[in-house]
Order: structure tokens, then C-alpha cells, then sequence
């Protein structure tokens, strides 16, 4: 049969090797183009505030560390409410280097791709130590015991003299190719920075999930019995996905290290690793693009209250007290909702409007 | 010697209070298997509810109790039903998430009232010297603590022991589809299961605000807190939630006595409890009196 | 599909131009500001007072046209005790121009430092740490730093002790906030301050304090100074008057005499801890409003004309705010008459230039506020408070702690 190399309407594989292709048709791999393309040039086209700029980087370190989230708990099964004790031990990576060789020595300024790599690394460690108790634990034994993680990890900051008890640690300026990053391309680079990591770790995701090794967390999610049975072992496939989580995680910290310039306890709390869960409920647990959705709709959420409150705040003229408790409640119902009407999160909508696309103009 | 009972008497007494907190939380998994991360807000809540219906209503302290107990009960039995009856069957992130969820929206309600960022004492209303055997001193507000939490403790388990609706319940925690077949109501139980919990949480938190304050930030730190008191007894064992309290209780209070001020530590009290709770899930994760379900893998 | 996000920054984007927007129509010149601190989560019992104080005597500026034509457009955010959206808010307030930061937290303006640095704005945090101005040019306390109130705190307590060497116990915030004022103490003992540090207690969330306070009494110790928020001070409070271990009077034999830095004290103390708060010592350096004077008159009617509560009217974090926003009105207004534009370089210079006759008295403050490019720490006098039925007391003269300056 000869196919449209442009448009599927259907499912017509008739090998594995199909199946596993990375873009179906050559209309979702112009599309991603196309967007890859808008993603890179936009930034020369337009100038945005440093707020938005801030905003836009931070959605984009978000969607490296849920990108990990996602794949421990979406498609692993494992809930974790210490993710951001991992992204905060990978930041804190980089911080350890400030720390011991000062925040502008050379390591810090010229080696940061070497860092924030190594930041991911540590995470895996980390996220594998964390994981061993995955091979005993199961459900919520194992929710609980990555958030005594979490507690323990921050103690463990707040304690120690050689983190500074868990106040900032400062990062110095990176230096690339073209010199020194000032502060008013620091938004824009970091921007194109993270941005490519995004690319690479979102395509690591996507060939992972194609080989055994994917496909196998998997089958433990579903039901690991029948994993077992399989000949997978389900105990070291729950640590590896726990690894690779951690790594993600790392990495995120490492550049959340270097976007904010410093390091303190207060961006690694309960309360974040809490925020991570939502961003990949709210983006679709278990799918890749899941991990886009979230993190953004979360934090343009968190901007739309902030603007909605002042407004309030001005038009009733009343006290800051009623305006600013509309982020937790917003925040908690939109989580709510979203449990209740649309478990799949909003790439389930992704999919809905995709699917419509690919079938039209016939409705099924 | 004296130095050792006292941290014996406070251990107890602080244990004691987390059991009461723990209470709640396990009445609730017990039943219908739900990890409820809220339970800080409802402790919260119910001493907000305690505080004004004292202060500003001007109803005696030990009617407003009652009465608070009575609002909290109805209140949780209502966030059952609009939050939670939907997800039954729901996988058990999608639960966990749900009373993040719940956690956030009670917040941003607490933050609506002058509890969320002021703070208020309760009026004094027992004397104000302590108990004193033998070195050893007692605040009749612990005293009271204690005895409330013993007879809330009481009162639960002869519930559970001897009315119809106790018993229906522990069938519901035993055998869900078994309870169901001979007639029981499933939802009823999962609402009169928060219900409760939401009562023992109110005192808990009425509790809590006696001794400390009212302080949101004090008070919904407890929702996590007794984590580990209640993976150390078992997440589905309302004895062990009472058992390990108290021995989280002694536990802290000892590591503050002995560990705090020697070697630089400090607030070892605030770690310990998560120390422990690792080396329970690795070792012994049904605790001391759960359930042993815990599947290999 | 990444795309989308560029979609909701720009709907973002789009929804909030008109809300921030439609404030700068006014005549003259405004003068921007912005204000970034926790107004909900931890410590938003004094943030949330803190930005009421700051927003009224802007308004008051406005409504009374203390600045003729000009007006003042603060803009206040929460941010919830996170230094993430303190950040993000800090570069909204930049893209705004404004003139000068008023900042909130240690955390957050030790992590923005740099910043501040490189924009050369001039910044006035809530938090009275002295590592905030270490390393930089444009941080600025209010009033005496904690070091400084712990000090001082200390040498009240040698001058009143009245034989041998008094032993005292440090109950400090587990965090930098809390320890960085530990260390200026001992270098204060070092240089000849007679006070004996026992121990240094680390508090957690206790519920009871009972065996910290034996260990302590065991220990010999006679004064607890303390350096942390109210919360668990009254907490502590409570148990020891339950335990009858608070004395009561100052420097009671066998009791323990409590004394606390500025964000110990104040009525949320009272409201906490109840009738265990009396003969609590506190030291900081604003007025309070049960003792009449210009300062406080000024408070109250600020606070009744914008309809606040007396909680908010009676709490010195309003004080706080409220000093804070007068010094920067004082110092645009001082911009304006030395003539040329008022911006960040001339509100940095003209801080700098607080000093001599040249020193503002807001009437909220124990002493006249004084600034100069080796003094970052406005009001340097400070005040003892006693709590006496419920109210905070001044107990002696204001004074200003010797040893700062030889630990320097």
C-alpha cells in the first residue's frame, strides 16, 4: 500500500520498525521544525521584559526537571514528592565548586557545561540511592519515603556551614565564546542554553521510550508481576528510573544554578517538589509533550493570579490580604479540576485536537 | 534523675499530641486508603474555628470545643464529598494529588481571614501555675491535653469496638467488596471516616493553639509531621498511631535533652523523627502495628 | 508544541499591560518604587503589617501632596518568602525604572546582592542583618542591625547584672538570619564585653520547650537572649512561666530573665504568648504606640485614616513600614531640591549624605536615622522594652551599643 508520506488517517503499521519511528509523518517532523525554528528566533524578532524573560527561562528549567518527574512517576509509576531535593542537589553541585574555589574561578565561569553535567550526574546518584528503597517499597511507602528525602535534605543544607546553612551561594558570570555574558544578555543566553538542553534531553526521552529499556518502565508501571514474569527485574528497573529522574533533576539545578546566579535552600522546598507534581499532572502524566504543558501552564497561572489580584486589589481598594490568597486557592483548584475532568492532564487535549487535525475532514 | 522524668513527662505529653494528630490521618487511610496531605490545614482550621467561636462569639471555651469539633466534623465530611467520592477507584497519585490539591484551596481560604498571617493566643482559662511532683512539672494545659486525647482515644475505639456503624466501618477498612455485598454503605464510611478524622483533628489543633498559639505556620507544620508517627505505627493502626506518637514524643524530647548542645547539633528534635522513618521503611515499612501488606517486588 | 508556551507569555503578556498600566496618568512627575515581600507565607505576620505601613504613607503622600505635583507609585508584590519571585519581581520593578528597592527577607536580599550591585540601586530590606551590606554599596538597613541589637541586648545585661559575670544562653532562628548575629556577639565578648554565652540554642517547631529550659537552668544560666521570630519565643514563654522559671523581675536569682531582638517582640508577641510575655525585654529602635508622642500620634492617625485595624495601627512592623516609606520620601524630596532629575544615582547619593545636619528624624524611630558610605545601618540608637500588663514599656533612655564598633 502505498502511504502518504504527509497525512495518516489511520493506523497501518505492519512492522515494529514502523512503529517505533520517531516522527510518523513528515508533517509532525515540519511541524516540530517549524516550531524548533519560531522557538530559536523569536527572542531576534522581539524584546520582552527581563520579567517575562525570567518567567520564560524558568518554565524552561521546570520542563528539564518535570521532563525527569515524568519519567519516574509517569511512566514509571513511582510518585515522588522530593523531586525537588534532587534538582536542588544537582544545584548544589555547582554550588560546592563556588564554595570551595570561589564563585569566579575558572571552573565556575569557563567549565559550566562540564557542571551542570556533572550537577545531573550527582542527581542520578542520588536519585539511584534514593531508589533503593524502591526495591522494597511500593505506592505510598514509597511517596513517604522520598519526602523524608526531601526533610532530610533540606536539614542537612540548613545545617551544614560548608552550604552556607542554606543561604545563597553565589554563581559567578559565565564566559562563552563571544566573552563574558553581561546582565543584559544573561536572560537571552541562558534562554538558548536551556533551550538546547531541552532539545537533546527531550530527544534522549523520546529514543529511550523506544528501546527496551523505555518500554520496560513501562511494563513495570502496569503491572510489575507480569514484568517479572517477563524477565525483567522490576526492583533495579525502579532505582534506574529513580537514576535517570535524578539526572534530569540535576541538570535542571545546574542551570537553575547558573540562571539565578546563587544558590539558596528556599527554591528546594516540599512546597517546589509539590509545584513539580502539579506541572506533570497538569501537562499529562506519561506523555512527553506532558512535560511542556505543565511547567507552563503552572507559572502562567501564577502570573495571570498575580495580575488578576492587583487588579482586584485596586478595583475593591481592600488590603493585600484577600488578593494574594487567590495563588493557593487557584493553584489548588486548578490541580482539583484537573483530577476530577481531565486526569490526563492538557496533553489529552494535545491529542484530542491532533487527532481531529489528522482525521479531517471525516469524524472518525 | 529528675532531669530524665521530666523529659519522660514531656515526651509523653508531646507525644500525646501527636497521636491526636496522627488520629485523624490514620482513621482516614484506614477506611479508604487516601494519604491525606491536607490534614495540617484541617488541624488548622479546627483551632481557627475553636478560637473564634471563644473570642469572637463570646461562647464559653468548653462549648465552643464542642462545638468546634462539631463544625470541623461536618466541614470534613463535606470535603469527602465534594473531593474526594469522585476518585474512588482513581490511581493512588491521582489521590495523593488531589489532597495537595485540597491543601492549597483550605490555604488560600485561611489566607482570606485574618488567621492566615496574624497571630492570637487563646484566653487562659486553666491556672496558669504548674503541677509539681518531685521536680517534675506538669502544665494543667498538658494535663488537659493528655486527658483529652486519652478520652478521644477512648471514646474512638469504643466506637469501633461496639457500635454498628464502628463495626461496618472496620469491615469496610477489612474487605471492601465483601462489605459491600452484605449492605454496607461505602461512601457513608469514607465520609464518617474524614468526619472523624476531621473531629480529632480540630482537637488536636484547639490542642496544638493552647500551647503555642495560633500561628498558621506552627499549626499546619503538623500535617507532616505526623508522617512519621504514622509510618512508625503502621498506617492503618489507630494503636499505633498512639504508640508511636508518644514514642516519637519521648524520642524528641530526649534527643533535645541529651544530643542538643553537645557535639554543635541543635534541633536534632526536628530530624530525628525523619531519621527514623527512613530506617522503618527500609526495615520494617508496615510499622509497628500495620497491616502486613507490603508487596516484594 | 514548545511553541505554545510563547503563546501563554504572551497572553500573559497582553493581560497584564492594562492591569499595571493604567496607574501613571497623573500629573507631574511619579516617582517609582517597588516593594517586594512576604505578605502570605512564613513570616507574613510582619510582612503583611510591614506593606500596610509602606502603602498608607505613600498614599498619605499622594492625598496630601507632600511632594507637590509629584506622586509616588509604589508598586507592592507578594512574594511569598521565596527569593525565585522575589527575583522575577525585582526584574518586573527594573522594566518599570524604578528609583529605588525596598526589599524584605535576608535570603533574598543576600541572594539579590549582586544585582543590586549592577544595577546601582539603592535597596532597604526588611531585615536588619549585617551580612546584607557586606561586600556592597547599596543595601541599606533601617535601624541597627540584629549584631547590633544583640550586642546592645548584652551590654544592657552586663551594666544590670549586678554580680560576676551573667550567664546567658543565645535562642536564635535556624537559619542565617537567626546565626548571624551569633558570631558578632562572641567577638563582642572577645573584645571585653563581660558576658558569659553558656549555650546557643537552635529552635525547632517544638511544642514543648521543657527540656531545653531544665538543661538550661542546669546549666547555670540566668538570661535567655533570644533572636527569632515570635512563634516559637512564645512558645517558649509559655512553658517557662508554666514551669514558674521565668523571673519577674529583671535579673532574678534562680529565674530566667528573657530578653529578644526586634522581630521577637512587639504585640504579636502579647497576642502569642499571652500573660506568659510579661517582663519580656525587647529591644529595637522604634516607638511603640501605648507611650504617647509625636511619633506615635503620627502612627495612629495614619493608620485610622486608611481605615486600618488596631492591630495593624498598633504593630511596630507598621512602624517599620512606615518609617521606611518616610525615609524615602525624605530622600526624593531632598533629590528634588538639590535640583536635576531624581533618580537611582541621586537617591543613592542623597542616602549617602544622611549624616550631620543633614540627618532625618522620622518621629517613628528612637533616635534621628543617619547614613554615610561606612554607616548602612539608619537609626544606630536603640530602645528597651519591658512588658508590663500586656503592654510593651520603655524601661531607661535610648542608647547606642559601644562594642559595634570595636568588633568591626
Amino acid at each position: 500500500m502505498a502511504t502518504n508520506r504527509w497525512l495518516a488517517t489511520g493506523n497501518f503499521f505492519s512492522s515494529y520498525r514502523e512503529e517505533q519511528r520517531i516522527f510518523f509523518t513528515a508533517l509532525d517532523r515540519s511541524a516540530l521544525l517549524a516550531s524548533l525554528c519560531l522557538l530559536v528566533l523569536w527572542p531576534l524578532l522581539v524584546t520582552i521584559d527581563g520579567k517575562y524573560m525570567l518567567v520564560i527561562d524558568t518554565i524552561l528549567v521546570a520542563v528539564v526537571a518535570v521532563l525527569g518527574l515524568n519519567l519516574v512517576t509517569g511512566f514509571a509509576g513511582l510518585i515522588s514528592i522530593g523531586h525537588a531535593a534532587f534538582v536542588g542537589i544537582g544545584a548544589y553541585t555547582v554550588a560546592s565548586f563556588a564554595r570551595l574555589l570561589g564563585e569566579n574561578h575558572v571552573v565556575l565561569t569557563h567549565a559550566w557545561p562540564l557542571l551542570i553535567l556533572l550537577g545531573g550526574l550527582v542527581g542520578a546518584a542520588f536519585g539511584a540511592l534514593v531508589g533503593l528503597p524502591a526495591m522494597r517499597l511500593k505506592h505510598l511507602y514509597l511517596a513517604i519515603a522520598t519526602l523524608s528525602f526531601q526533610m532530610i535534605f533540606q536539614w542537612v543544607i540548613n545545617f551544614m556551614d560548608f552550604f552556607n546553612q542554606g543561604q545563597t551561594i553565589s554563581v559567578g558570570r559565565v564566559v562563552w565564546p563571544g566573552g563574558t555574558v553581561t546582565r543584559g544578555q544573561h536572560y537571552l543566553f541562558w534562554y538558548y542554553v536551556i533551550l538546547t538542553v531541552i532539545v537533546v534531553l527531550a530527544f534522549a526521552v523520546r529514543n529511550l521510550l523506544r528501546t527496551r529499556y523505555g518500554r520496560c518502565l513501562i511494563a513495570v508501571r502496569d503491572n510489575d508481576r507480569a514484568a517479572d514474569a517477563m524477565g525483567m527485574h522490576p526492583g533495579l528497573t525502579k532505582v534506574y528510573a529513580f537514576a535517570l529522574a535524578g539526572f534530569f533533576a540535576g541538570v535542571a539545578g545546574g542551570l537553575q544554578a547558573y540562571l539565578y546566579r546563587g544558590v539558596g535552600i528556599e527554591s528546594f522546598t516540599l512546597h517546589h517538589s509539590i509545584n513539580y507534581l502539579a506541572m506533570a499532572i497538569v501537562g499529562g502524566l506519561g506523555t512527553l509533550h506532558g512535560a511542556f504543558w505543565g511547567p507552563a501552564a503552572i507559572k502562567a497561572l501564577d502570573l495571570l493570579v498575580e495580575g488578576f489580584s492587583a487588579w482586584v486589589g485596586e478595583m475593591l481598594t481592600i488590603s493585600g490580604n484577600l488578593a494574594t490568597a487567590f495563588k493557593p486557592l487557584s493553584f489548588g483548584l486548578v490541580i482539583v479540576l484537573f483530577l476530577m475532568f481531565e486526569p490526563r492532564g492538557i496533553a489529552n487535549w494535545w491529542r484530542i485536537a491532533r487527532s481531529y487535525v489528522k482525521q479531517w475532514p471525516f469524524r472518525y | 534523675m529528675s532531669y530524665f522524668l521530666q523529659l519522660v513527662v514531656s515526651g509523653i505529653v508531646v507525644g500525646s499530641i501527636y497521636a491526636l494528630s496522627a488520629l485523624g490521618f490514620v482513621l482516614i487511610y484506614k477506611s479508604s486508603r487516601v494519604l491525606n496531605i491536607a490534614h495540617g490545614q484541617i488541624i488548622a482550621s479546627g483551632a481557627f474555628i475553636t478560637y473564634s467561636l471563644t473570642v469572637w462569639m463570646g461562647i464559653p471555651l468548653v462549648l465552643s470545643f464542642a462545638l468546634g469539633l462539631c463544625i470541623t466534623f461536618f466541614l470534613a465530611m463535606s470535603v469527602e464529598r465534594i473531593f474526594l467520592r469522585r476518585l474512588i477507584g482513581e490511581p493512588i497519585i491521582s489521590v495523593i494529588m488531589v489532597t495537595i490539591g485540597l491543601m492549597s484551596i483550605l490555604d488560600g481560604i485561611i489566607y482570606l481571614t485574618p488567621f492566615g498571617t496574624e497571630n492570637f493566643s487563646f484566653p487562659p482559662f486553666l491556672p496558669t501555675t504548674p503541677l509539681v511532683f518531685s521536680g517534675v512539672s506538669v502544665s494543667w494545659t498538658q494535663l488537659v491535653g493528655v486527658a483529652l486525647t486519652a478520652a478521644m482515644i477512648g471514646g474512638l475505639s469504643w466506637f469501633f469496638r461496639r457500635s454498628t456503624m464502628g463495626i461496618a466501618m472496620r469491615a469496610v477498612a477489612d474487605d471492601q467488596m465483601a462489605a459491600m455485598s452484605i449492605g454496607i454503605s461505602i461512601p457513608k464510611v469514607f465520609g464518617l471516616a474524614w468526619a472523624l478524622a476531621g473531629m480529632s483533628a480540630a482537637a488536636a489543633g484547639a490542642l496544638i493553639g493552647n500551647i503555642t498559639g495560633l500561628n498558621f505556620d506552627t499549626l499546619h507544620a503538623f500535617g507532616i509531621t505526623v508522617f512519621p508517627v504514622v509510618i512508625l505505627g503502621g498506617l492503618d493502626s489507630i494503636l499505633g498511631a498512639v504508640v508511636a506518637g508518644i514514642i516519637m514524643g519521648l524520642i524528641q524530647q530526649f534527643a533535645a535533652g541529651y544530643l542538643d548542645g553537645s557535639w554543635g547539633l541543635s534541633s536534632t528534635g526536628e530530624i530525628m523523627p525523619y531519621l527514623i522513618l527512613l530506617v522503618i521503611l527500609l526495615f520494617k515499612p508496615h510499622g509497628l502495628f500495620g497491616i502486613h501488606e507490603i508487596e516484594r517486588v | 508544541m514548545k511553541g505554545n508556551r510563547l503563546q501563554v507569555a504572551a497572553l500573559a503578556v497582553a493581560l497584564l499591560v492594562p492591569a499595571l498600566g493604567g496607574q501613571c496618568l497623573a500629573a507631574g512627575k511619579v516617582h517609582k518604587l517597588g516593594l517586594s515581600l512576604a505578605i502570605t507565607g512564613p513570616t507574613s505576620d510582619a510582612g503583611n503589617p510591614y506593606a500596610k505601613g509602606v502603602e498608607d504613607y505613600f498614599r498619605l503622600v499622594n492625598d496630601t501632596d507632600m511632594l507637590g505635583e509629584d506622586t509616588i507609585d509604589c508598586m507592592i508584590r507578594d512574594d511569598q518568602y521565596n527569593n525565585d519571585i522575589t527575583k522575577r519581581n525585582f526584574e518586573d520593578f527594573l522594566s518599570e525604572d524604578i528609583i529605588f528597592f525596598l526589599g524584605y527577607s535576608t535570603g533574598s536580599t543576600l541572594a539579590l546582592k549582586k544585582d543590586f550591585e549592577e544595577e546601582g540601586i539603592a535597596v532597604m530590606p526588611a531585615s536588619f542583618h549585617a551580612g546584607n551590606t557586606a561586600d556592597s554599596n547599596y543595601v541599606f538597613l533601617p535601624i541597627a542591625s540584629y549584631s547590633a541589637q544583640l550586642v546592645g541586648l548584652g551590654e544592657y545585661l552586663a551594666a544590670a547584672h549586678r554580680e560576676g559575670v551573667p550567664k546567658v544562653a543565645l535562642f536564635v532562628h535556624p537559619s542565617v538570619f537567626g546565626r548571624g548575629p551569633v558570631e558578632d556577639l562572641q567577638k563582642a565578648i572577645k573584645a571585653g564585653l563581660k558576658l558569659d554565652i553558656v549555650e546557643v540554642v537552635e529552635h525547632g517547631k517544638d511544642l514543648d520547650n521543657t527540656a531545653m529550659l531544665k538543661r538550661l537552668m542546669s546549666k547555670g544560666v540566668q538570661y535567655v537572649l533570644t533572636h527569632t521570630v515570635q512563634s516559637p519565643v512564645a512558645s517558649m514563654l509559655k512553658d517557662a512561666s508554666g514551669l514558674g522559671l521565668a523571673a519577674t523581675s529583671f535579673g532574678e536569682p534562680g529565674k530566667l530573665t528573657f530578653l529578644g531582638c526586634h522581630y521577637t517582640g512587639g504585640n504579636d508577641l502579647v497576642a502569642l504568648a499571652g500573660d506568659a510575655a510579661e517582663n519580656f525585654n525587647w529591644v529595637t529602635s522604634y516607638i511603640v504606640t501605648n507611650e504617647p508622642g509625636p511619633g506615635a500620634t503620627a502612627q495612629l492617625q495614619l493608620a485610622e485614616r486608611y481605615g486600618r485595624d488596631d492591630k495593624a495601627a498598633n504593630s511596630h512592623n507598621y512602624a517599620n513600614g512606615m518609617m521606611v516609606a518616610q525615609v524615602v520620601t525624605e530622600l526624593i524630596k531632598r533629590a528634588k531640591a538639590g535640583g536635576g532629575d531624581v533618580t537611582r544615582e541621586a537617591m543613592h547619593r542623597e542616602l549617602l549624605a544622611m549624616n550631620g545636619d543633614r540627618a532625618f528624624s522620622p518621629g517613628t524611630t528612637v533616635g534621628p536615622v543617619t547614613f554615610s558610605a561606612t554607616d548602612k545601618a539608619g537609626v544606630d540608637t536603640l530602645q528597651l522594652y519591658v512588658v508590663k500588663d500586656g503592654l510593651f514599656h520603655s524601661s531607661g533612655q535610648p542608647f547606642t551599643p559601644v562594642y559595634t564598633d570595636k568588633i568591626k
